[in-house]
């Protein structure tokens, strides 16, 4: 009983003693308030309008007819691009792509309307700047949609039909709906964010109890992470008690940026509130136990940041989002099994996105409690080794004083 | 000058966290990124098909779908909310929605209608299926039209001409396969090695400030602070150097990716990158002469590149404050000067804008020489 009651104390003690040194320490407030607090508003700003619209391109038209007019008059009327001059041939379309000025050339050779008059196969020229994706799915979809547009009004006058019914399934005898989900318009944002989101709070979180033991440790006059003081004694509660003033913050954090950041960006975001909290709770102690694991690899406070920071742009690949999951090689899958973030961001995206509950995201819950478990452990057996490095410093240093002091005498 | 140089070197050599984030990680980075995306087009993705109809022209059309290079069926569901769910369990991209009687109200010419669906939460391979999809609808339809014309005696050629009357004839300058190794790598291993060229310049003149050595550098530089962060960079420069050529070499030799800038270019814009992030490093640690504040301000400043860079998403779709920030990133710059003069193959007049920018970038640390100096001479590290 009096054990329980010491354990209880000497984990608030080490609790409070960490609240104070997070409090103190500018650095780890940097990223355990600042960067959570700003990065997504900043992201969020950058990726605000989704979709890029009204991409510029040239167009070279040799044709110089009504048809030939209309292509163009239809693909600038697109969203997506804007035709923003012409130019007399190839050579001077292809100085305004060199100027960067335009982003493609659009060129109707000079027997489009003939051959089309003609009852013959008529080609359109899409030459793109390839260094730009969105602008190039841009460029060649416009053109795409206005051709196979143009294509359907030229078959119905083409084919001897008898109703305008009869034309229409002429046509197009098998009609196609297209049902974009979760994402409907396709936006960079609704996309990237989640992910940055939540790859956000491992990140800092690492970061910070990286520099925090860093300082702990540069503080101590042994360079030893533990310090001696009597609360702390017992590996369960020096992780514990660090374990909740982390949590406690990130609490407060996580619930800010998947519930805040989405909302004020108008983001998809259709998760219950709840099913996300019950996600979370796993993600945010397998980040932090893993943190702590992290941090007993530095040996300076400013290494951590040389660690962890590069690490972000790999990880956020390894998640299945800019890259397709089914295509990441497996052994890059089994690297990614390390890190929390590949299966919080996975199963967060499902939730907030998709609108799933716990059961349609259960394996990745599962491997995070699992995970957790195992970083916990390997913590809990880092910190011991740690506090035995220091007794073994301190009896160390107490046998020199006693040996020094028995000389004397 | 020598003494400086090797006294560096003597440093680098002690302190392993040098050899991992100057050499190590870099390498590690390029291996890494172009290991993940080397098929270049993500290939054979997940799809799946509700038929409800079942009948040998439905299958016919399903296996065609399969056919393509980036899809790939991988189940048949019953039900339409069991193939929503397999969306949501990660399984599928998208499916194929094929109604009961689609194959009789085709013959009987009344029209009948398919779906398909797909997600966007990952925009790769939700377009990639989404574009597989589309060409699979419009070919069924193609199919019908192309049975019924040669039964009324039309020629290959006239059918070919009523089927798709204008043809789009795409050209992709520089990039025919659209790989996306060639056009994420890029962008993503120079952005990383500049994020590396940034913390280690800050760290390394950080720690002689937090080692206590600061004085005994500026002594063996006799007080003047440019023949001392010259002696003390440039073995620096030469490793980064060596890295970055390294890079280019893999990338545009070994794996042959599109280069009609040429071999000379390629060797500017490499010095370009080492110089202009060096500068940055010494300019962020000018400012702001603490180790932990200056490294704070290079990662936050270098992981931000990635997205300013405006490579992934243009920085035309920008607001216009952001737009005029992009100026303010190296890695904007570089990946200008890379893709107008290296990837394009433009002479390098037309980048000459970001040319200058990379220079000034590397020659930043002229505001900040005097402020370096009088840290290095005064200030006392506090943990």
């Amino acid at each position: 009983m009096n054990r329980i009651s010491e354990a209880i104390h000497d984990t608030c003690y080490i609790w409070w003693d960490e609240m104070k040194q997070v409090v103190k320490d500018e650095g780890v407030l940097i990223f355990f308030i600042l960067v959570p607090l700003l990065y997504p508003l900043l992201y969020s700003w950058i990726y605000n309008n989704e979709v890029v619209r009204d991409v510029p391109v040239v167009v070279v038209d040799d044709c110089h007819s009504p048809l030939s007019r209309q292509f163009i008059r239809q693909c600038d009327a697109s969203p997506d691009v804007k035709v923003l001059s012409y130019a007399a041939d190839m050579d001077e379309a292809q100085s305004l792509l060199s100027r960067q000025v335009a982003r493609g050339i659009y060129y109707i050779p000079s027997d489009f309307e003939t051959r089309i008059n003609r009852m013959e196969q008529a080609t359109v020229g899409v030459y793109c700047d390839m260094s730009l994706m969105l602008a190039y799915k841009a460029i060649y979809m416009t053109a795409r949609l206005v051709s196979l547009e143009m294509g359907a009004d030229i078959q119905t006058k083409l084919g001897q039909h008898f109703t305008t019914r009869d034309e229409q399934i002429a046509a197009k005898p098998l009609q196609a709906e297209e049902v974009a989900m979760y994402n409907p318009t396709g936006g960079y944002g609704s996309f990237i964010i989640p992910a940055v989101l939540i790859l956000i709070i491992q990140q800092t979180l690492v970061l910070g109890i990286g520099l925090s033991a860093g300082t702990a440790r540069e503080r101590n006059r042994y360079r030893n992470l533990i310090p001696i003081s009597r609360h702390y004694n017992g590996m369960f509660r020096i992780v514990g008690g660090k374990a909740l003033c982390y949590f406690m913050i990130y609490a407060v954090m996580t619930a800010y940026l998947v519930l805040v950041v989405p909302r004020l960006f108008g983001f998809t975001s259709i998760g219950r509130w709840d099913q996300l909290a019950v996600f979370l709770l796993p993600y945010l102690l397998d980040c932090i136990f893993f943190g702590m694991v992290v941090s007993c690899m530095v040996r300076y406070r400013e290494n951590v940041m040389l660690l962890v920071v590069f690490i972000s742009i790999p990880l956020l690949f390894l998640t299945g989002v800019s890259w397709p999951q089914s295509s990441i090689p497996g052994f890059w899958q089994g690297i990614s099994w390390l890190f929390p973030s590949t299966f919080g961001v996975r199963g967060f995206i499902r939730i907030n996105e998709m609108g799933g509950t716990l059961s349609d995201v259960l394996p990745e819950y599962q491997v995070l409690w699992v995970q957790g478990l195992i970083y916990f452990i390997i913590a809990c057996l880092v910190y011991r080794y740690q506090i035995f490095l220091a007794r073994q410093d301190a009896r160390e240093r107490l046998s020199n004083i006693q040996q020094a002091s028995s000389q004397e005498e | 000058m020598g003494r400086l140089f090797l006294r560096e070197c003597r440093r680098l050599w002690q302190n392993p966290i040098y050899g991992f984030c100057m050499v190590v990680f870099p390498l590690l980075v390029v291996f890494f990124f172009t290991s993940l995306m080397h098929e270049g087009l993500p290939q054979d993705m997940p799809v799946g098909v509700v038929d409800e109809d079942n009948t040998s022209t439905t299958r016919a059309l399903v296996q065609r779908l399969d056919a393509f290079q980036n899809s790939k069926v991988v189940a048949h569901y019953p039900t339409l909310s069991d193939a929503r769910r397999a969306i949501q369990h990660n399984e599928i991209y998208g499916f194929l929605y094929i109604p009961k009687g689609t194959t009789d109200n085709l013959l009987a010419s009344r029209q009948p209608k398919i779906s398909y669906y797909y997600t966007l939460t990952s925009i790769a391979a939700g377009s990639l299926v989404f574009k597989d999809m589309k060409t699979i609808s419009i070919l069924g339809s193609a199919a019908v039209g192309q049975a019924t014309m040669r039964a009324k005696g039309f020629t290959e050629d006239q059918i070919q001409t009523f089927l798709q009357p204008i043809r789009i004839d795409l050209h992709q300058i520089s990039n025919p396969q659209t790989n996306y190794n060639v056009y994420l790598s890029t962008m993503l291993i120079p952005g990383l090695m500049m994020l590396f060229m940034f913390l280690i310049t800050a760290y390394s003149i950080g720690t002689e400030l937090k080692f206590n050595t600061s004085k005994e550098w500026m002594q063996a530089a006799n007080n003047n602070i440019l023949v001392a962060l010259t002696g003390k960079l440039l073995p620096q420069t030469l490793i980064f150097l060596l890295i970055t050529f390294f890079y280019e070499f893999y990338v545009f030799g070994i794996l042959r990716w599109p280069h009609p800038g040429g071999v000379g270019m390629i060797v500017l814009l490499g010095v370009l990158h080492v110089l202009a992030a060096q500068g940055f490093g010494v300019f962020a640690f000018g400012l702001m002469p603490s180790l932990r504040m200056s490294m704070s301000i290079c990662s936050l400043w270098a992981v931000l590149s990635f997205s300013m860079a405006g490579s992934a998403f243009p920085i035309i779709g920008m607001d216009g404050p952001l737009q005029a920030a992009s100026w303010l990133f190296p890695l904007r710059h570089y990946y200008m000067l890379y893709q107008i003069c290296v990837f394009n193959g433009y002479p390098l007049l037309e980048a000459w804008f970001h040319f200058a920018a990379l220079v000034g970038f590397a020659l930043l640390p002229w505001l900040v020489l005097k402020k370096i100096k009088n840290a290095m001479l005064t200030y006392v590290y506090i943990p």
